[in-house]
């Protein structure tokens, strides 16, 4: 079966965000909502500085504690390991937010389908036809873009990032992308003491 | 590990500490009713304080049910949550309220009109919300506890602060309650209780911080601003000062003044409400740079 999982190529990852803004437009987010992120890192003192870009998204954890702690059993695991939230079953009780360590979650308030991506509560057409996936009230997440992948294509900030630096594919398998660069590179899952099994990888 | 250095931000797109805003003053004040509310009712068991009873049940059926149905964003849809008791904390503690509601009715309700029901009932009853009440004193420290993400709430401390405060609350509200009702005998096992009570609860707390300032960094960010940050004054004055030393001297100074009593239960729940409050806003979630080796350097 497989296993869907990512890596995130940090050489190359030049911190343009363009997974972020194809994330949006893929799953028509609300304004302030991201199911991806490029955060900026700086450390070092001048002259000796440096910048690093680390993307963010669900993990889709081998052990989500959003899917143990869930008290209605909206927030599940399918067969090929992405975690999904049943938006139906939701309550918007947020156990599930508070539970992730890497906050990647986010409830859908009353002001996020309201507000409108230019703000003044004008809804465009586009928000309009995409806003009725949405249930007010509840948590939403990265799907890794579950429609495009079970139709055989890679999730929007995959196939958007102009660096590959994203790079996404079955990780039980040892052939797949992902499982080569992880074994050739030392792939390493963010804050691994929080035991959750991340199935996304950072290799620089 | 996240290194130390990095500070918090806020939602935006930079590496860094950031705050937990999910649960807050709803949460808070539904984990204050249904823990004093528990513990209140646990020792009016025990102590056949009527009104205890009464006011106990109110707390958890009406109070912390109102604080949960605020914060849901779908309040109608509460129900579901009990779906998951396997493997949820929230399911078990909600399964509880609703079997501590259902017993703790019969209860109150043979309290204030005996003999309404076969004496055998009424009996059941008081063992089944008993336990119920139990849980319900412990189950919110042990969600918090569960979830790996808030270094600072990861503690094993973190229920036994529940248990505490929970019964902490229901030992004070009911000396305030029974003044008149409780035997003087009584009555002074209730306040020594009370006074061992806050020395247990000031340690506990105490010794959770110190965990945590000598943990993980998660937990040492969130004891800064309790310590020396923008919490720092509502940590120590109303939680530390206010919150134990001045119950503890209440209790210590004015066993047979009522008003010494009031003074105590009100400064002793004023520390706990705090305490709540300041539990939800010093979490925060660590970052995940630590994963960049880059980072390190």
């Amino acid at each position: 079966m497989t296993n869907w999982g990512m890596v995130f190529d940090l050489r190359r990852c030049i911190g343009c965000n363009a997974c972020a803004i194809a994330c949006k437009q893929e799953n028509t987010l609300p304004s302030g909502v991201f199911f991806t992120k490029t955060l900026t890192f700086t450390s070092g003192e001048y002259p000796n500085v440096k910048k690093l870009y680390v993307p963010t998204i669900c993990n889709h954890c081998e052990d989500p504690p959003c899917e143990r702690v869930c008290p209605t059993g909206a927030t599940y695991m399918r067969p090929d390991g992405i975690v999904m939230v049943e938006a139906q079953d939701c309550i918007g009780c947020g156990t599930c937010i508070v539970a992730c360590p890497y906050d990647t979650r986010t409830i859908l308030d009353e002001h996020h389908l309201q507000d409108g991506l230019f703000g003044q509560g004008h809804i465009t057409p586009f928000e309009m036809q995409g806003y009725v996936r949405f249930t007010k009230g509840t948590t939403v997440k990265c799907t890794f873009c579950h429609e495009r992948v079970d139709a055989g294509q890679d999730p929007a900030c995959v196939a958007t990032c102009p660096t590959e630096a994203r790079i996404f594919g079955d990780i039980d398998d040892p052939n797949s992308a992902p499982s080569r660069l992880i074994r050739e590179r030392n792939g390493r899952q963010p804050l691994p003491e929080k035991n959750t099994s991340p199935k996304v990888y950072y290799v620089d | 590990m996240p290194p130390l250095n990095i500070g918090f931000v806020a939602d935006d797109f930079r590496v860094g500490y950031r705050r937990q805003q999910t649960w807050s003053w709803s949460m808070a004040a539904a984990f204050f009713c249904g823990e004093v509310g528990a513990g209140l009712f646990f020792v009016a068991e025990f102590t056949g304080l009527r009104f205890g009873l009464l006011v106990g049940l109110l707390m958890v059926a009406v109070g912390k049910a109102s604080g949960h149905l605020l914060h849901l964003g779908r309040p109608a849809h509460a129900w579901r949550a009990i779906r998951k008791v396997r493997s949820s904390w929230i399911s078990r503690g909600l399964l509880a309220i609703i079997i501590f509601t259902g017993s703790g009715l019969v209860v109150v309700g043979d309290a204030f009109l005996p003999g309404l029901v076969p004496p055998a009932i009424p009996a059941i009853a008081k063992a089944v919300a008993g336990m119920a009440a139990l849980v319900i004193m412990v189950y919110q420290g042990m969600a918090m506890s569960h979830s790996p993400s808030i270094a600072f709430w990861s503690n094993g401390l973190m229920p036994v602060t529940s248990f505490t405060y929970a019964l902490l609350g229901g030992v004070s509200l009911a000396m305030v309650l029974g003044w008149d009702t409780v035997s003087p005998a009584r009555m002074e096992m209730l306040q020594a209780f009370a006074l061992g009570l806050v020395l247990l609860g000031f340690v506990v707390v105490v010794s959770m911080v110190h965990a945590a300032k000598y943990g993980v960094h998660g937990g040492r960010k969130s004891v800064e601003r309790l310590l020396s940050g923008d919490l720092r004054v509502l940590f120590l004055l109303l939680v530390l000062v206010v919150g134990f030393a001045m119950t503890g001297l209440l209790l210590v100074f004015g066993p047979d003044r009522q008003v010494f009593i009031v003074a105590a239960a009100v400064t002793e729940l004023s520390g706990y409400f705090t305490f709540r409050i300041l539990m939800f806003k010093a979490g925060s979630y660590d970052p995940v740079v630590g994963s960049a080796r880059h980072a390190r350097r």
